[in-house]
C-alpha cells in the first residue's frame, strides 16, 4: 500500500537550492536511505515528508491519513528536568508504558532511571529518545541520523528492530552516515548548486 | 485535549521555578512595597491597587517567559505537531494550564491583598474574578509575544506585546473602581468575560501560525 508520494519537490533556503524536482513514493514495507554530504538537505527533506517544513516547490501526498508516524530528529525531545521514567510517562499511556519500560531495561538504562535526564550522557539521552520510536507501534518510521552517539550493541539492536519492523510491513525512511545494515532503496542528495 | 492538558500540567508541576517563582515575586512585591515607604504618610487606599496591577503584569510577564521556548528548543514542539497536525489545541491547553496553576493563585493573592485598598472582605471574590480574567488575557497576549520571538529569546517578543496589555490594565482599573463605588460591576464583568472568551478563542490560532512559521 502506498503511504506517501513526493511530487517534484524542491527546496531552497536563503536562495540556496538544496534539491530540485524530487519525486518518489513510499510503500508499506519499503525502506529508504537518504544519503548525501553535510548541508545537502537530508534533514530538511525528512521534515518536508513529515509536513513540518513546507517545500518551496512541489507537494507531498499522504495516502493514508491514519498512518501512525514515529520520528526522531536531531533534537531528542527529552525534558531535562524529568527522570527517564517521568519522560516516558509523559509520552506513553499505561499500556504502552510497560513496553517502554522494558525497552529502558533492554537498552541498559535501568541504572539511571532515577537520574535527571540532564545528567545522562549523550548516548543515554539518545537511547531514551529512541524508546519513543521503539515502544510505539507505527506505520512509518522516520529517523534522522539514528545511530549517532550509540554504542555498537545498541546500533545492532536498533538495526535488527528496524529490519523486523520493515518485514512486518512498516515503512522506514532514514538518513545516516553510518551504514544501517538494512536493505534500503537509496536516494542520493547533493551536487545541486544551480 | 485531556491528554494534552494532563501532559502540560505534569510538565509545569515538575518545573517548580516556573510556577512558584511568579507567585513568590507577586507576594514579595505586595509585601515589600508598603514596607519600603512610610505608610503613615501615604494613603494606601488611593494607590495600592496600582501596585497589585503592576505586580500582576510583571508576574504574568515572568510566568510566560518559557512557555514555548523550551518545547521548541528540545524538539517536543515538532513531535506534538506530528500527533496533533496543528498547534491550536497545544497552545490552548498550555494557556489553560498556566492560568490554572499560576493565574488563579495570582488572582487569589491579589484579591487577598486588596484589603490594603480598602476593599471589604465580601468583595474579595469580585476582585479575584477580575484579576483572574485579566490574567487570562495577559497570558494570551504574552504567549503570543513568546511565540513571535521563540528562536531569538522569548523575552524580546514578550516585551513587544507590552503595549497590547495597556487596554487590559485600563479595563481592570475601571472594573476595580466599580467595586469601590459599588455600581456597574456586573456590566464590566460581562464585558471582561466576553473579551476573555474572544481572545482565548482567537489568540491560539494566531500563536499556532507563529509557531508553525518558526518550525518551518
Amino acid at each position: 500500500m502506498q503511504l506517501i508520494s513526493a511530487n517534484s519537490i524542491g527546496h531552497s533556503i536563503n536562495e540556496k537550492k538544496l534539491f530540485h524536482d524530487l519525486s518518489f513514493s513510499i510503500f508499506s514495507g519499503n525502506s529508504l536511505h537518504i544519503k548525501g554530504g553535510n548541508g545537502c538537505g537530508k534533514s530538511t527533506l525528512l521534515r518536508i515528508i513529515l509536513g513540518i517544513t513546507t517545500p518551496s516547490k512541489g507537494s507531498i501526498e499522504y495516502h493514508n491519513q491514519d498512518a501512525v508516524i514515529s520520528y526522531l530528529g536531531h533534537k531528542n525531545a527529552i525534558k531535562n528536568y524529568l527522570t527517564p521514567i517521568e519522560n516516558l510517562e509523559l509520552l506513553f499511556n499505561n499500556s504502552q508504558l510497560s513496553v517502554a519500560l522494558r525497552w529502558l531495561d533492554t537498552l541498559g538504562m535501568s541504572k539511571v532511571v532515577d537520574e535527571l535526564s540532564a545528567n545522562l550522557s549523550f548516548g543515554q539521552q539518545k537511547k531514551l529518545a529512541l524508546i519513543r520510536v521503539l515502544a510505539q507501534p507505527s506505520d512509518l518510521i522516520i529517523l534522522d541520523e539514528p545511530f549517532v552517539g550509540l554504542d555498537n550493541a545498541t546500533r545492532d539492536l536498533l538495526s535488527n528492530f528496524l529490519k523486523e519492523k520493515v518485514l512486518d510491513g512498516a515503512s522506514l525512511i532514514l538518513t545516516s552516515h553510518i551504514e544501517p545494515l538494512i536493505d534500503c532503496d537509496v536516494l542520493e542528495l547533493g551536487g545541486y548548486n544551480a | 485535549m485531556l491528554k494534552l492538558l494532563r501532559a502540560e500540567s505534569y510538565k509545569l508541576r515538575k518545573k517548580l521555578r516556573s510556577w512558584l517563582g511568579p507567585l513568590l515575586i507577586m507576594l514579595l512585591v505586595l509585601i515589600a512595597f508598603p514596607l519600603s515607604i512610610d505608610i503613615s504618610q501615604f494613603d494606601l487606599n488611593k494607590f495600592y491597587f496600582s501596585i497589585i496591577v503592576v505586580s500582576l503584569l510583571m508576574t504574568s510577564f515572568v510566568a510566560t517567559e518559557g512557555m514555548f521556548e523550551e518545547d521548541f528548543e528540545d524538539g517536543s514542539l515538532e513531535q506534538e505537531f506530528l500527533v496533533e497536525k496543528d498547534f491550536y489545541k497545544i497552545v490552548l491547553s498550555k494557556i489553560m494550564i498556566y492560568v490554572c496553576m499560576i493565574g488563579i493563585p495570582i488572582g487569589f493573592i491579589g484579591s487577598a491583598f486588596s484589603f490594603a485598598n480598602g476593599v471589604d472582605a465580601e468583595e474579595f471574590p469580585k476582585v479575584f474574578l477580575l484579576l483572574t480574567l485579566s490574567n487570562l488575557l495577559l497570558f494570551n497576549l504574552f504567549a503570543f509575544g513568546n511565540a513571535l520571538s521563540i528562536n531569538k529569546g522569548a523575552m524580546l517578543g514578550i516585551l513587544s506585546t507590552l503595549p497590547l496589555t495597556l487596554p487590559v490594565i485600563i479595563l481592570l482599573g475601571r472594573a476595580v473602581r466599580t467595586i469601590q463605588f459599588g455600581e456597574g460591576f456586573f456590566e464590566i464583568l460581562i464585558l471582561m468575560i466576553g473579551i476573555s472568551l474572544l481572545v482565548t478563542a482567537i489568540m491560539p490560532l494566531i500563536i499556532s501560525a507563529a509557531l508553525k512559521t518558526h518550525l518551518d
